[in-house]
C-alpha cells in the first residue's frame, strides 16, 4: 500500500530525513519509533504531500506521489499531531467540512459523518462545539476526521500525545480495529509500549536515519541476551553512569533525569557489581528494575541513548 | 471551484460566529457614520444671527439694512438691530454669530469722501460666522467705493455739480459687475452622511485584512491548513477559498452599510450599478491586501500588527476620517495612491451626480492597485502554502 525509497529532505544545510526506505502492506500497522527530532514527522509530511522530498520515491497504492496530481491523496487519511479541528464549529460541522474536501456530498456525506461520529463515540455530542469537548474527545474526533473517506492508508502522527490513559487505550483499540479491517497504518510515536502493542513491524529512526526495522521479534534479536536495567538514584549520577560503563558486560548507560538506563548482558547477574559501583561513588539507589529485552533496549543498543532523551 | 467555495463557506460561518467580526464589519461602521453625520449636521445648511448696530441713521446704513434683507443673503442670515453693548454681549454669549457696527456720521463722511470704516464684532468661538460678517462688510465697503468713484468720475467729466444727488442715487442702483460665482460640477451638494457612510464602511471593511490574514495563520498554527493540504485539493484551491471568503465578507459588509445608511440616514451612494461595481473593486483590493499581509508576515502576531498598520495608514491617507478636499494638496495626491481613497472619491462623485462616467476612473484605479498588490503577493507566495 505504501512504498518509500530513499526519502530525503533537507532544511538548508540540515538533513532532516536521509535516505529512508520502508513499505507497508494492506492490513499492516507499521510504527515509526524515535525520539523527538528523529525525522518521523518530516517523513510523514512527505508521505502526505505536505512537504516535497528532495530525493526519493513515494508510492501509494501503486501511484507515485509527485506533488502535481493530488488525486492520490484521496487514498490517504492523515491524523496530524496537533488537534487540527475548528473549535468554533460543531463536531458534525468539522466532519462535514473535511468530508467535502474529499468530495463527499449529500446523503453519502451524512451517512459517513454519522458513521464516524458513532465510531469515535461522539454521536450524542455531534451538534456541540468542539471547544466544549475534553482533550480525549477532541483527539478521537481528530482521528475520526481522517476516516470519513475510508482511506487505504491511515497516517497517524503521535495521536496519543497528551491524552489520559483511558482515552489512550480507546484510541489504540480503535487503531487495532482499523488494522484488522485491512487498512494500512503508519503510526509514529516515541512511546515504545504503544509501538510494542499495536505495530506488526517497527522502524527505528534516529537523527534522520532509519537505523533498523522489522517485527518486534526481529528487532529484539538485535540485543540478543541484553537486558535493560532501570535504576533511580540520588547523588552524583554522572559519576555513577561512568562507573557503570566501566563494568564488564554493560554496553550502554544513559541518564534520563533521576533514572539511569543500562544495557547489560544478563542484567540480574551484574546487579551486585552495579550496587558496588554506586557505593563507591557515594550514590544511593532508590529503585532497580531488570527488564527483558524490548524495543527500548533495542534503541539503547543501536543509538547508545534512551528513546526519550 | 466547489472546493474553494467549501473553504470559503466554512470561513464565513466561523466569521459570522465571531462577534468581533460582526461588530467591525456591520455594526461599528453604521454607528460611527451615524454619529459623524449627526456631528456634522447643519454644516451643509449654514445660517447664523447677525446683529446690526446703526449709529449713523443715515442713507448708507439704510442701504446696508436693505441689502442684508435681500433674497440670497436672507437664507444665510437672520438680521436684527441692536445696540453696541447688547451686540457685544450677545456675540460673547453666542446668541449671535457676529455684529456689524455702522459708526455715527458714516453716511455724511462717505458722501464727503472721507475715510470711513465699518466695525465687525466677532468671537473666536464662531470663526466662520465672523468671516462671513467680515466678507459682507468688505463687499459693502467695495460697493460704496465703487459708487463714490463713479460719481467723482462723472463730476470730473463735466457733469454739473447740481446733479450730484441724482448721480449718487443712480450709482446706488448699480452693482459691481464682476462677481465670483462658485458652481459644483455635481448636480447635488454632498451631505455629511453621504461622505461618512462610505468613508466608515470602507474604513471598517479594511479590518477584513486582519481577519483574513489571522485566519490563515491560525489554521497553519492549529494544523488545519496541513489537513486541508493533505486532502485531494490543490494549494491554489485553498488560496482561492480563503480569498473568496474575504471577498464575500467585504462585499457583504459594504452592501449592508450602503443599504442601511441609505434607508436609515438618507445617505446617497449614487446609482446602484456603479456603486456596486465600486464595492466589488474595493472588496477585491481587500483580498489583495490580505494576500500581501499573509506573504509578508511570518506569524499570527506579525500579521495582526501589519494589518493594523495597513488599515490605519490607508484610512488616514485615503480620507476616511476627514474630508479629503480639506486636506493639503500633498495629502490629496497621496489619497489617490490608495484603493480606499479612490473608492471614496468614486462614491462622492456618484452621490453628487457628477456624470455617468464618474465611477469608471475610480474602478480602473482600484483594480490597478489591486493587480499591483496581488502581483507582489504572488511573487512572495511560494514560501506559504507550498513549501
Amino acid at each position: 500500500m505504501l512504498r518509500c525509497e530513499g526519502l530525503t529532505r533537507r532544511f538548508g544545510d540540515r538533513v532532516a530525513v536521509d535516505g529512508v526506505s520502508f513499505s507497508i502492506g494492506a492490513g499492516e500497522t507499521y510504527g515509526l519509533l524515535g525520539p523527538n527530532g528523529a525525522g518521523k514527522t518530516t517523513t510523514i509530511k512527505m508521505i502526505c504531500g505536505l512537504l516535497r522530498a528532495n530525493a526519493g520515491l513515494i508510492e501509494v497504492a501503486g501511484t507515485r506521489l509527485d506533488g502535481h496530481d493530488v488525486r492520490v491523496h484521496a487514498r490517504i487519511g492523515y491524523v496530524p499531531q496537533d488537534l487540527a479541528l475548528y473549535p468554533d464549529l460543531t463536531a458534525r460541522e468539522n466532519l462535514a467540512f473535511f468530508g467535502r474536501l474529499y468530495r463527499l456530498r449529500g446523503r453519502l456525506l451524512k451517512e459517513r459523518t454519522d458513521e464516524v461520529l458513532a465510531l469515535v463515540e461522539l454521536s450524542d455530542r455531534a451538534d456541540e462545539r468542539v471547544e466544549s469537548f475534553s482533550g480525549g474527545m477532541q483527539r478521537r474526533l481528530n482521528i475520526g476526521a481522517a476516516l470519513l473517506h475510508r482511506p487505504s492508508l491511515l497516517v497517524l502522527d503521535e495521536p496519543t500525545a497528551g491524552v489520559d490513559p483511558q482515552s489512550r487505550h480507546a484510541i489504540l483499540t480503535s487503531i487495532e480495529q482499523f488494522g484488522a479491517s485491512g487498512m494500512a497504518i503508519l503510526y509514529t510515536t516515541h512511546y515504545m509500549e504503544e509501538a510494542d502493542r499495536i505495530c506488526n513491524r517497527v522502524g527505528i529512526m534516529d537523527r534522520g536515519h532509519l537505523i533498523a526495522q522489522g517485527s518486534r521479534r526481529e528487532l529484539v534479536a538485535f540485543v540478543a541476551e541484553h537486558d535493560r536495567v532501570e535504576l533511580t538514584a540520588t547523588g552524583d549520577r554522572e559519576a555513577f553512569r561512568d562507573a557503570c560503563l566501566g563494568i564488564d558486560g554493560i554496553s550502554a548507560a544513559t541518564l534520563d533525569g533521576e533514572s539511569l538506563h543500562l544495557l547489560a548482558e544478563n542484567g540480574r547477574k551484574l546487579l551486585p557489581a552495579v550496587l558496588e559501583a554506586a557505593d563507591r561513588v557515594g550514590v544511593a539507589i532508590n529503585s532497580v528494575e531488570v527488564v527483558e529485552p524490548d524495543l527500548e533496549a533495542v534503541f539503547l543498543h543501536l543509538t547508545g541513548t534512551a528513546l526519550r532523551d | 471551484m466547489s472546493l474553494a467555495w467549501t473553504i470559503a463557506r466554512k470561513d464565513l460561518r466561523q466569521r459570522l460566529r465571531d462577534r468581533s467580526a460582526i461588530v467591525l464589519g456591520f455594526v461599528a461602521p453604521l454607528v460611527i457614520a451615524g454619529l459623524m453625520s449627526f456631528a456634522f449636521q447643519g454644516t451643509e445648511h449654514f445660517h447664523f444671527n447677525l446683529l446690526v448696530v446703526d449709529q449713523d441713521h443715515g442713507p448708507v446704513g439704510a442701504a446696508l439694512m436693505r441689502g442684508l434683507s435681500a433674497a440670497p443673503i436672507r437664507d444665510v442670515l437672520t438680521v436684527r438691530s441692536s445696540t453696541t453693548d447688547a451686540a457685544a454681549a450677545a456675540v460673547h454669549a453666542r446668541h449671535a454669530g457676529a455684529a456689524l457696527v455702522i459708526p455715527p456720521n458714516f453716511s455724511r463722511e462717505a458722501e464727503n469722501g472721507d475715510s470711513v470704516s465699518l466695525r465687525v464684532l466677532t468671537s473666536v468661538d464662531q470663526e466662520l460666522d465672523g468671516q462671513v460678517a467680515q466678507s459682507i462688510a468688505s463687499s459693502f465697503a467695495a460697493q460704496i467705493n465703487a459708487d463714490r468713484l463713479s460719481v467723482e468720475t462723472a463730476l470730473h467729466s463735466g457733469a454739473p455739480a447740481a446733479t450730484t444727488g441724482t448721480l449718487v442715487a443712480k450709482a446706488e442702483q448699480l452693482r459691481l459687475p464682476e462677481q465670483v460665482a462658485t458652481e459644483s460640477i455635481g448636480k447635488h451638494p454632498l451631505t455629511a452622511i453621504s461622505y461618512y457612510a462610505p468613508g466608515m464602511a470602507i474604513f471598517f471593511v479594511l479590518f477584513a485584512v486582519g481577519f483574513g490574514s489571522r485566519s490563515f495563520f491560525t489554521e497553519r498554527r492549529e494544523g488545519t491548513l496541513d489537513r486541508m493540504t493533505a486532502a485531494p485539493i490543490s494549494p491554489i484551491a485553498i488560496l482561492a477559498g480563503k480569498a473568496l471568503s474575504v471577498f464575500v465578507f467585504a462585499t457583504l459588509s459594504l452592501a449592508t452599510m450602503a443599504v442601511v445608511s441609505s434607508a436609515v440616514f438618507g445617505a446617497s451612494w449614487g446609482p446602484t450599478p456603479e456603486a456596486a461595481l465600486i464595492c466589488i473593486a474595493m472588496a477585491l483590493s481587500v483580498v489583495s491586501l490580505t494576500a500581501l499581509v499573509i506573504t509578508l508576515a511570518h506569524t499570527e502576531r506579525q500579521a495582526e500588527s501589519m494589518a493594523s498598520i495597513f488599515v490605519f495608514g490607508l484610512a488616514l491617507l485615503g480620507g476616511n476620517f476627514v474630508f479629503v478636499s480639506a486636506a493639503p494638496p500633498v495629502m490629496r495626491r497621496l489619497a489617490l495612491l490608495t484603493p480606499n481613497g479612490w473608492a471614496l472619491r468614486g462614491f462622492t462623485d456618484l452621490a453628487t451626480s457628477s456624470g455617468a462616467g464618474a465611477a469608471i476612473e475610480p474602478i480602473v484605479a482600484i483594480l490597478g492597485i489591486t493587480l499591483v498588490l496581488g502581483a507582489v503577493a504572488a511573487s512572495l507566495a511560494r514560501r506559504t502554502v507550498v513549501q
